[in-house]
């Protein structure tokens, strides 16, 4: 079937898409957007998450046809040529990323999440990122790196 | 200077924008895609391999079965173990093993023609318990190996134990068991192979990619410059990634279609396929005198190993040479045995067996200091190993020995947590672990190699095989190399990785990548200096002139200063480059194959941990709220990359402790098999303490197993308090915590 929807800002329009497709293989292979990760297919890591309509959904249990017209949003989509997102830049900084894996994934539930409250404490982004597996960084520095994300969008200055 | 500097991770800006490629991401237009056939059940002999049901579907190329491996079936990390067959040939060892392989155009094809091949298996009898396998009788997992089916046993003598036992103010008996775990790294395995410049090139996700070239050679029947191996951007490792998984059947199938091929694991595939954590179960018998002391440890250890060797042996004598924990035994008899099985196969996983008997020597701290009305904490520092005192392997510690002051540092932690108000909905509890952790392999050279690189153009680059797998050695190795120069860590370029532009750095396992690579960085830079110092008084035209390298410039006595770069140029135009050689391989000696004396590391690590849980009585639910970590490293080289080391390792540990247990040979999936999550993960207070390795590069030594270690003790030690009884199994499920709440009061005694 064809589908044509929104992908990081431009029209994309494809013809052919199976059925069964999911989101994640039109994304990584039609659109070669590899920056989504697949970890388990099953919806449990979150390594595959993207922006459906601003909203965090694991792509992997996605239908393609599920996003036709609508606007998706991965990791590729946030930095603006060289200038990275500010919840990039603050991942970067904060010691966030190990091997870097669930890091797409990561950046982009936390966007979802300060999209809806922009001065998140604690307990509401771990609770945010509880679908989100990170095996190396026992999460210590993605919650500073959240917090300083959502601070930089707030447009305050970053803490120390 | 950029030692001691938390510069950020090398390739971090590339992670956030999504643009990092991993094993999978290799995959190029026109590759074959690759499924194995895997065994049902196991043990099995292999009847029949009918190929051509898939062969009818579309797409499919090929279907490649053992007869179609050139070398050597028998592959495996360490040389005097190698049994693990990629491809069965008569005898399926384990469920999940591989008896075909298909080659298609598309994964899917591949997928649908690896379920069409017809396989027939006949059961055999096996055996799936370590007692069942070394029962007089039990069928043979691998009818060749000289000892039935004990893979290994080592043993650790020292003194006379029963006489100090008899002779001890209390004694304490108690056993222990783990759980298999699974690694569970974020990024599955995968990868590709294709042909360049006559050579089949094989670029996966690995810890070691020499030794993959070389385990692929033997299987290919070829020479090891036929094969060149990239490591591919790894998403994790934690031992999972240390042996082979879909290099050899990359390799083969290039090999033989001379295409480019590509293959990844499914989730489900990568549990049941790969490598697990050993579960041991050991039973201790533990003494000391009226002051504390420890006077003597009788310990067996019993572990699985599964169908092949993989890393056992190194578990095994790892786990016999730490039974003892940090702590001064003057008497020993400990023996460690592996048992082949037909379960999965158990490897390395973060800590090689030390996570495991931690929880032993923890727990028998524990039950000593209650027997003599003693505080833990106290408990751990009348016996804390110290300069000057012998380890359980007769190894006079000298320097570097920071276990009091790691105990110290979580002692105002603990206790303030120890004398808050219980909690008022439920229980609470507070817990300590310590640990020591020798760097590197234990009792064998474990050299690494590296070389560095002066350009005409001033561009510095460092070349190394040593696997980065996100744990930062690409960052440390070259604020290292930078620390000798006295440049800027950001102005060093990598090459890393590369069977074909780098040499052997051994594997990232053992946490040695700081401590072996990081000296081997260091002794390449000091050899580049010695070169361009030499290239400047040749360029001076004074042989004697003295000339050292200062804030990026070759000085020389006489006042002239020339750029690194130009002599670069002038020692090119003559022929030549500006280069340096480096190696380093720890000293050691080997064990006594009867009492385990030797010297089997150079450095040792020390941590200590405390851990504060709470526990609902009603439903056996055990949050772990707070974990103290200290941690001596010697020296952190990148402070922000050493905590994350141990905030990560102590997630790992609650892990350990609390939820995770794989059932062998289930392919399950995260659905099944819980790994905590951001709301599970306690708040961490990482503490870095640095008495400096005299061995070490700039005083380092490691810390990415150390800070896993202490947790799982800690963490059940904190829930015995709560609920009143010792805990000795992990994991400390619901229905394990329930058990202990509703026999409270009864026998401390297992």
């Amino acid at each position: 079937m064809p589908l044509k929807f929104t992908v990081n800002g431009s029209p994309v329009s494809l013809e052919d898409v199976p059925g069964e497709a999911t989101l994640l293989e039109v994304l990584r292979e039609r659109l070669d957007l590899l920056g989504v990760k697949e970890g388990c297919g099953v919806g449990e890591c979150g390594a595959c998450t993207v922006l459906l309509d601003g909203q965090a959904v694991n792509s992997c249990l996605i239908a393609a046809w599920q996003a036709q017209d609508r606007e998706v949003t991965t990791v590729e989509g946030l930095a603006h040529g060289r200038e990275l997102h500010p919840m990039q830049q603050a991942f970067a900084e904060t010691g966030a990323v190990q091997c870097g894996f669930c890091t797409p994934g990561m950046i982009l539930s936390s966007l979802d999440l300060v999209s809806q409250e922009p001065d998140p404490g604690e307990s509401e982004i771990r609770r945010a990122l509880s679908g989100n597996l990170c095996r190396c960084t026992g999460y210590h520095d993605i919650v500073r790196a959240v917090r300083r994300g959502a601070q930089r969008l707030r447009g305050e200055g970053s803490e120390s | 200077m950029s030692v001691g500097h938390s510069m950020p991770h090398s390739g971090v800006y590339a992670r956030v924008r999504g643009e990092t490629r991993f094993g999978w991401d290799q995959q190029g237009y026109g590759d074959l895609h690759l499924a194995c056939v895997r065994a049902e059940l196991a043990p099995a002999h292999i009847k029949s391999i009918d190929p051509a049901p898939a062969l009818a579907l579309p797409g499919v190329v090929r279907v490649f079965t053992a007869a179609d491996v050139p070398g050597e079936h028998n592959l495996g990390i360490i040389a005097v173990s190698r049994d693990q067959e990629f491809l069965a040939r008569d005898t399926v060892r384990q469920r999940g093993q591989a008896v075909a392989l298909v080659a298609a155009e598309t994964r899917a094809q591949a997928l649908a023609g690896a379920r069409a091949v017809r396989v027939e298996l006949d059961k055999l009898p096996g055996v799936f318990t370590p007692a069942e396998a070394l029962a007089s009788g039990a069928p043979l997992v691998h009818p060749d190996h000289a000892d039935g089916n004990l893979l290994r046993e080592n043993k650790i003598k020292r003194g006379e134990v029963d006489a100090a036992l008899a002779a001890s103010a209390v004694t304490v008996e108690a056993v222990y068991s783990t759980s298999p775990l699974e690694h569970a790294a974020l990024e599955p395995e995968g990868g590709r192979a294709w042909w360049q410049g006559g050579k089949l090139v094989v670029q996966a996700c690995t810890q070691n990619p020499h030794y993959d070239q070389a385990d692929l050679a033997r299987f290919l029947n070829v020479p090891q410059e036929k094969i060149r191996v990239i490591q591919a951007e790894t998403g994790g490792g934690f031992g999972g990634k240390l042996d082979l998984s879909v290099q050899p059947f990359l390799a083969l199938a290039a090999w033989h279609l001379v295409r480019s091929v590509c293959m990844r694991f499914t989730r489900e595939e990568s549990f049941l396929a790969t490598a697990k954590r050993h579960p041991l179960r050991m039973h201790y018998i533990s003494g000391a005198d009226e002051q504390g002391r420890l006077t003597a440890l009788k310990a067996r250890i019993l572990g699985d190993t599964g169908a092949f060797a993989s890393y056992g042996l190194a578990v095994c004598m790892r786990a016999a040479v730490h039974a003892t924990g940090p702590y001064h035994v003057p008497n020993l008899d400990v023996a460690c045995r592996m048992a082949y099985t037909n379960n999965g196969f158990y490897g390395a996983m973060r800590g090689f067996g030390c996570p495991q008997v931690a929880l032993a020597h923890e727990g028998q701290m524990d039950a000593l200091a209650a027997k003599l009305g003693l505080d833990p904490l106290e408990m751990r520092k009348i016996n804390a190993l110290q300069a000057g005192m012998r380890t359980c392997t007769g190894q006079k510690l000298t320097a570097g020995v920071g276990l009091m002051q790691c105990l110290e540092r979580i002692e105002p932690i603990y206790r303030a947590w120890r004398e808050e108000a219980p909690a008022q909905d439920g229980l609470s509890g507070v817990g300590l672990g310590a640990m020591f952790y020798g760097i590197g392999n234990t009792g064998v050279s474990n050299p690494s190699t590296a070389q560095m690189e002066w350009g005409p153009d001033n561009t510095v680059t460092l070349f190394t095989g040593a696997a980065d797998i996100g744990q930062g050695s690409d960052t440390v190795l070259k604020q290292i190399a930078a620390g000798r120069l006295g440049i800027e860590a950001e102005q060093i370029k990598l090459c890393r990785g590369d069977t074909a532009r780098t040499t052997n750095a051994g594997a990232t396992s053992a946490s040695r990548q700081t401590y072996i690579s990081g000296n081997a960085a260091l002794a390449a830079a000091d050899n580049l200096v010695m070169n361009l110092v030499e290239g400047a008084r040749e360029m001076l035209g004074e042989r004697h002139l003295e000339i050292e390298l200062r804030e990026g410039m070759l000085r020389a006595s006489d006042g002239r200063a020339v750029e690194p770069g130009e002599v670069a140029r002038h020692m090119a135009d003559q022929g030549g480059a500006a280069r340096g050689e480096g190696a380093f391989d720890p000293n050691f000696s080997p064990l006594d194959p009867e009492t385990g004396q030797g010297r089997p590391y150079a450095a040792y690590a020390y941590a200590a941990q405390c851990a504060k849980v709470a526990v609902d009585p009603a439903s056996g639910m055990t949050r772990v709220k707070e974990v103290a970590a200290a941690h001596d490293v010697g020296r952190a080289i990148n402070p922000r990359a050493v905590l994350g080391q141990i905030c990560g390792g102590v997630v790992m540990g609650v892990g350990m402790a609390l939820m995770e247990e794989h059932r062998p040979g289930r392919e399950g999936n995260l659905q099944q098999y819980h790994i905590p999550t951001a709301a599970d993960a306690p708040a961490i207070t990482p503490l870095i303490v640095e008495d400096p390795e005299p061995t070490g590069p700039f005083g380092a030594k490691g810390v990415g197993e150390p800070a896993l270690i202490p947790t799982a003790p800690a963490v059940a030690a904190a829930v015995s308090q709560a609920v009143g009884k010792p805990l000795r199994h992990l994991p400390l499920s619901l229905e394990r915590v329930m058990e202990a709440l509703s026999s409270r009061g009864e026998s401390h005694e297992d």
